[in-house]
């Protein structure tokens, strides 16, 4: 798929387990091993398995947010002498299940993490989000790694993906032989990828709190997985902010797409979704909203560095690519 | 449309041209008929104009060439000329994103965006040449080198001081080069100030920012005083406050940056506060200074006085024979900041006598 891929070795390459692989990033990366040749043994541990998967890999049905869920996870791995972790089971967008929400994320990482530990695993993989440095009006215009996390205090899943953040800190600081990295993508679209973040933006009219006019970046769909995939070849510890080059004001977005917005004083939108926000995410509004209020930018000079991130898709053609998308589906 | 030019000149010319376009049109209408059986109007009688519209066959019109009929032509051939699409785009590109008329597509890292710069230029001009009145002495001083550190004083709620001072250096230093400044956080949280700010070149003021704009080889403006500085009240005003973070010069120093201590006269005077409330503050998360005309007159207190400028550059000071070791030594980089301080303190000192009062 891509040129930038690693020489192709001929010797059986070690088995992949995934978690979570019914999630975007999980399915897709299986079919990318799938792809290789010789493909590795792709193992997958979830509670459902996508139908296009069927057959192609080993799949276990685990519940991570299990009490055993880690001993489960281990004896698995272990038998499948598997070499290499992604942790992807994570919710896209926030789930309005707080008690569940938190099990999965943090429990269930915490359980893939320890039986990663038990079982001889060489290298893990966690799919974070940049989301977890939060959107403040005191952030430098670009995020480094060394960053503090700051989560906002509203944002329920931001503040368990920041406790799995410093799980993983502490979890590689004990095990110096494991190559631990987290992968912290800024927001992702393309013409595929649903989230929360996509259909704010698909409407021909767009809500944007009124005079406030931020700077936004995006990463493209194949650009994440291309990440995902060098994170998964490479040994590259530590964790790596991804993002598409350039940066946006949303006025500019929009105007680009087409689309007109619609300017709201924030105190006044930020009482009037209250609820409707509570109800659907679990949050309140302020834990989306803030990010079209303050800097929220992030710098991905260490994943071009170590990793080799080399975005294909620029802020621009990634924000393009998901309009012209979903246009072509009939959104306006 | 064929018919722009007035029936009444040119008898022959618009004979022939209706000759021309009654044949082509009896043609497609035969060929319409032949194709698809389609007969739609009756066929033209010969030599009849009436089905060309009543521009051609208003016989009235070519008669009496009043003065109402000349603008009534002109204006029917000004709104034929108009492309309705174009117009409509332009206006909902204007209206529906407010404020996002003429910005480019592009923007530098920090959010500048050139075009919008380039419009806004106008009226940087006129701010600076009638409204302010500018006087800049000292720019000679100001060395062409590749990372150069502006330190200036600093006071008004609003950085109109940032903005003149980087007008100045660019309009009058030889390189051209237009410095950006950084400007307090407060400004990020307030409503309209920080996207236009930023889409003119300033960026939030903050340590990993300046150094990243250096590294990068771009003159930067720091006011040191911070919000004390912004906020102070009119009976301090030409007194520089405590440089808050100070972080300036062992940045300066890392990078081997040249600073160049600057005194802005006249910028002091532009919001007179009389005092600043805490409660307030604490209500409304920003502060909310009291002006004679602020809260009292809405929004035209936000009009800042046009008083008369002077813009002072002093020597630089340089940091290329500076130990590496000594960067991050206390001391020395206590010592500097206070130079710096001093230095711009003396411009002011001098500069103030000059002018007979605020308004000359």
């Amino acid at each position: 798929m891509s040129a930038r891929r690693a020489p192709r070795s001929v010797e059986p390459r070690p088995p992949v387990a995934i978690t979570g692989v019914g999630t975007f990033t999980g399915a897709h990366i299986a079919e990318r091993l799938l792809e290789q040749s010789p493909p590795p043994r792709v193992v997958a541990l979830d509670l459902r398995l996508p139908r296009r998967l069927e057959g192609r890999v080993r799949f276990h049905r685990v519940d991570l947010t299990e009490p055993t869920a880690d001993s489960i996870v281990a004896e698995i791995l272990e038998k499948e002498r598997c070499e290499t972790v992604l942790h992807a089971a994570f919710f896209t967008d926030p789930c309005p299940d707080l008690e569940y929400s938190h099990e999965l994320e943090v429990v269930g990482s915490l359980h893939v993490i320890n039986a990663s530990a038990a079982s001889g695993v060489r290298k893990l993989v966690v799919t974070s989000s940049a989301q977890v440095y939060g959107p403040h009006p005191d952030n430098p215009n670009f995020l480094s790694e060394d960053h503090a996390l700051r989560p906002q205090r509203s944002a329920h899943s931001l503040r368990d993906r920041a406790e799995v953040e410093g799980l993983l800190r502490i979890f590689a600081q004990r095990h110096r032989a494991l190559v631990v990295t987290s992968l912290r993508p800024c927001w992702i679209v393309g013409p595929s990828y649903e989230s929360a973040i996509t259909r704010r933006f698909e409407s021909a009219r767009v809500v944007t709190l009124l005079g406030y006019d931020p700077l936004l970046q995006f990463l493209h769909e194949l650009d994440w997985l291309d990440a995902v995939e060098l994170a998964l070849e490479r040994d590259a510890p530590g964790a790596f902010n991804l993002a598409g080059d350039g940066v946006l004001p949303l006025s500019t977005l929009l105007r680009l797409a087409g689309k007109s917005s619609l300017p709201l004083p924030h105190p006044l939108l930020y009482r009037a979704t209250y609820l409707e926000a509570i109800a659907r995410t679990g949050d309140p509004p302020a834990a989306l909203l803030d990010y079209l209020r303050f800097l929220w930018v992030v710098d991905t000079r260490r994943a071009r560095e170590e990793l080799g991130f080399d975005p294909i898709y620029t802020t621009k053609e990634a924000w393009m690519s998901l309009v012209v998308a979903r246009k072509l589906r009939g959104y306006r | 449309m064929s018919d722009a030019k007035p029936p009444a000149e040119g008898g022959p010319i618009r004979s022939e041209a209706l000759a021309e376009l009654r044949a082509s049109v009896r043609a497609l209408r035969g060929e319409l008929e032949q194709r698809f059986g389609i007969r739609d109007t009756p066929p033209p009688a010969p030599d009849s104009v009436d089905d060309f519209g009543p521009e051609l066959a208003a016989p009235a019109a070519q008669t009496s060439p009043g003065w109402f009929e000349g603008i009534g032509r002109r204006l029917r051939a000004r709104l034929e000329d108009l492309d309705v699409v174009k117009l409509y785009e332009a206006l909902r590109e204007r209206v529906s994103i407010p404020g996002a008329a003429d910005v480019s597509a592009e923007v530098d890292e920090f959010g500048l965006d050139e075009r919008y710069l380039l419009r806004a230029r106008g009226w940087l001009d006129w701010l600076f040449e009638y409204w302010w009145r500018v006087q800049v002495s000292g720019i000679e001083l100001v060395p062409d080198a590749d990372r150069v550190l502006f330190v200036a004083n600093t006071a008004g709620i609003l950085p109109w001081d940032a903005l003149m001072l980087a007008h100045a250096v660019e309009r009058l230093h030889p390189s051209g080069r237009r410095p950006r400044p950084l400007v307090a956080d407060w400004l990020a949280t307030l409503p309209f100030s920080q996207s236009r700010l930023a889409r003119m070149g300033a960026v939030r003021a903050c340590a990993e920012n300046a150094e990243r704009l250096l590294l990068a080889d771009q003159w930067v403006i720091a006011f040191p005083e911070g919000q004390k500085g912004a906020l102070k009240p009119f009976r301090e005003r030409y007194r520089l406050q405590r440089f808050a973070r100070g972080g300036f010069v062992p940045l300066a120093a890392r990078l081997r940056a040249a600073i160049v201590p600057v005194a802005i006269v006249g910028a002091e005077e532009l919001y007179p506060i009389l005092f600043e409330p805490r409660l307030l503050r604490r209500l409304v998360g920003v502060p909310v200074p009291i002006t004679p005309t602020f809260p009292l007159l809405g929004p035209l207190g936000i009009i800042p006085l046009p008083s008369q400028w002077r813009i002072r550059f002093g020597e630089p000071i340089w940091f290329d024979d500076v130990a590496p070791e000594r960067v991050t030594d206390p001391l020395y980089v206590n010592r500097t900041r206070e130079q710096v301080r001093g230095a711009i303190q003396a411009l002011l000192e001098e500069e103030l006598p000059r002018r007979r009062s605020i308004f000359s």
